[in-house]
Order: C-alpha cells, then structure tokens, then sequence
C-alpha cells in the first residue's frame, strides 16, 4: 500500500501542480521532482514502533504486511529492527496520517508513538 | 489438547477442547470488561457519537495502560491524542474480542480473514494484559515465564497464569503462523 502511494505521489509532484498542503512548495519547481527530493520536502512526522517482550514477531509482522501493505521482505526486515535495536520508523510523512497509523496499531497492540522528525 | 492452525480452502482452520474453549472465552470476557469505561450520565451525547472521551491521562491499572499506550512523548500532544483516540480503539478492542469470545464457542473454529484478524488480536491483548500482571517487562522476565510448560507445575495463581500465558502464546503463533501462510499464498 505505502510502495503504491509514494509511487502514486511522485507521480502527482512531477507532473500535476502540487496541492496547497502544508509543507509543499506553492509553485512545482524547475524540472523533475524525483523521490528523494519529495521526501525531504514532506512534513516530517515519523510513526516509531517499540520492541517489547509480549509480541510475537510473527504478529508484528504480519501486522506490518496485513496493515501497511509491506512486502514479506520490507515487513521481516522492519520487524528485525524492532526486535533487535529496539525500535524501527515504519512510516513517514504527515502528521495526521501518523496519528492515525498509531491509532491503528495501538489496536492491534503494538506500542507505537509518534514524532516530529529529529525528536 | 487443541489442534494447531491451518490455513485452508475455506480459510483458517482450528479445533479447541471444551476446557480451553471456557478458558478463551473468560478471559476475552476479562479484558473486555476491563476495557469498556463505566457509562456516565453527565456525557455529552455529541461527545460520545464522535468517539470523543474525557480522558487526557493513561490508565492507572498497569494492565490496562498497556493496552492504552500513550501515543506521543510530549505531555499535551498525547493529552490531546488519547482524548480523541482513546474511546475508538478500546471499541475496536472490544468489538474483536466479542467476535473472538463468539467463534470460540464452537470446538471447530473456521476463520475467514476478517475473524482471523480478530481473534489473533484478541489472543494479543489477553497476552498484553497477563504479561503486566505476571511482571513480564524484560526478556529475562519472559523467559522466566517460558518454564511453565506443563499444567502440573500449577500450584498458585502465578503459576497458573505463566501456564495460561504460554497456552494463549501458543495458540496465537499458530494462528498467526497460518495467517502469514494465507499471505504468502496470495489467497488472502
């Protein structure tokens, strides 16, 4: 779903004026506005996801597939960091979108916060 | 003794005994009514049909706060959050473990993805809710609790609820493990 979307946006951003939402130039910049361009000008709000003793890693990987629509590989690789550095981002962008995400995987109990980027 | 999970043509398949099924159905009874708040006349009834609560602090019990994290680091933001938040996701909460308590009412359990769902989430917060009770904070904590593998080793209430934990846990990896079959099946 997430891999969809910013394809989908990178899209937009290149091609169509660019919403008035906050955080986005008012004016499409000169020439191509690639991926890595369009993520450091997104509003930087990040959903953070705790390792804890309780979940099973099968659980929280598939709540990472079944939710955020990861591939096997990106939703084991995020489950990894959780499990063994403690914590992992497993969303950026906007702040709405990011409280929503936390909403979401507080019910299916993960222990998920999130943060303005650099917090 | 209960069969494992698999997934199947019609979705996912499982069998429980009479035992475990009471057993199930208590304790998503337990955190249900652990987790619906007491009604209060005073509410504004506006308040309440857009999920809006009055709660701006975490749960004193430290079972419930689990299952009702704060959602940010910053005091008023998670303030704010958890007045917004809180009352959906304990709804959502309740609303899968009541299918849960439900689906376990028959010894052959047939689960399409929706009833899946539910039930390995339901299976999540009875866990979530005995880890705070049994202490479980660090992965020592939990392999303390790994001991107790065998229902004669219950002689009190901490060990009867390490041998319940270990029973849940096992019944939702199996679970899940058949979930993520279905995935990678593509007959999600």
């Amino acid at each position: 779903m997430v891999t969809t979307l910013d394809r989908d946006m990178v899209t937009l951003t290149s091609t169509a004026a660019p919403v008035d939402a906050e955080g986005l130039p008012e004016t499409v910049p000169e020439g191509e506005v690639g991926l890595l361009e369009r993520s450091r000008s997104a509003p930087p709000w990040k959903v953070v996801v705790w390792n804890d003793p309780v979940n099973l890693m099968s659980y929280v990987t598939f709540v990472f597939r079944s939710y955020f629509g990861f591939s096997e590989e990106k939703a084991r690789q995020l489950m990894l960091a959780v499990h063994e550095q403690g914590s992992a981002v497993v969303f950026t962008g906007g702040r709405e979108e990011a409280e929503r995400h936390t909403t979401a995987l507080h019910g299916y109990g993960l222990w998920a916060t999130f943060a303005q980027e650099g917090e | 003794m209960a069969t494992p999970f698999r997934s199947g043509r019609k979705g996912i398949v499982g069998g429980l005994e009479a035992p475990e099924r009471d057993l199930l159905r208590k304790l998503f009874r337990d955190v249900i009514l652990t987790l619906e708040p007491d009604p209060r006349e005073d509410e504004d009834p506006l308040a309440r049909l857009l999920g809006i609560g009055e709660e701006t602090e975490p749960p004193e019990d430290p079972a419930l706060a689990r299952l009702l994290p704060r959602g940010t680091q910053d005091e008023e933001a998670a303030a704010e959050f958890r007045r917004f938040t809180e009352r959906s996701i304990r709804e959502a909460k309740v609303g899968r473990l009541r299918m849960a308590a439900m689906d376990c009412e028959s010894p052959r359990l047939e689960l399409d993805d929706e009833h899946a769902a539910a039930l390995s989430a339901a299976l999540n917060d009875v866990r979530l809710i005995l880890a705070a009770r049994l202490g479980i904070e660090t992965e020592q904590d939990a392999a303390r609790v790994a001991e107790y593998s065998d229902w004669e080793q219950a002689h009190d209430v901490e060990s009867y609820m390490a041998l319940v934990y270990q029973f849940v846990s096992w019944l939702q990896e199996s679970l899940v493990e058949a979930m993520l079959g279905r995935l990678d099946s593509g007959s999600h």
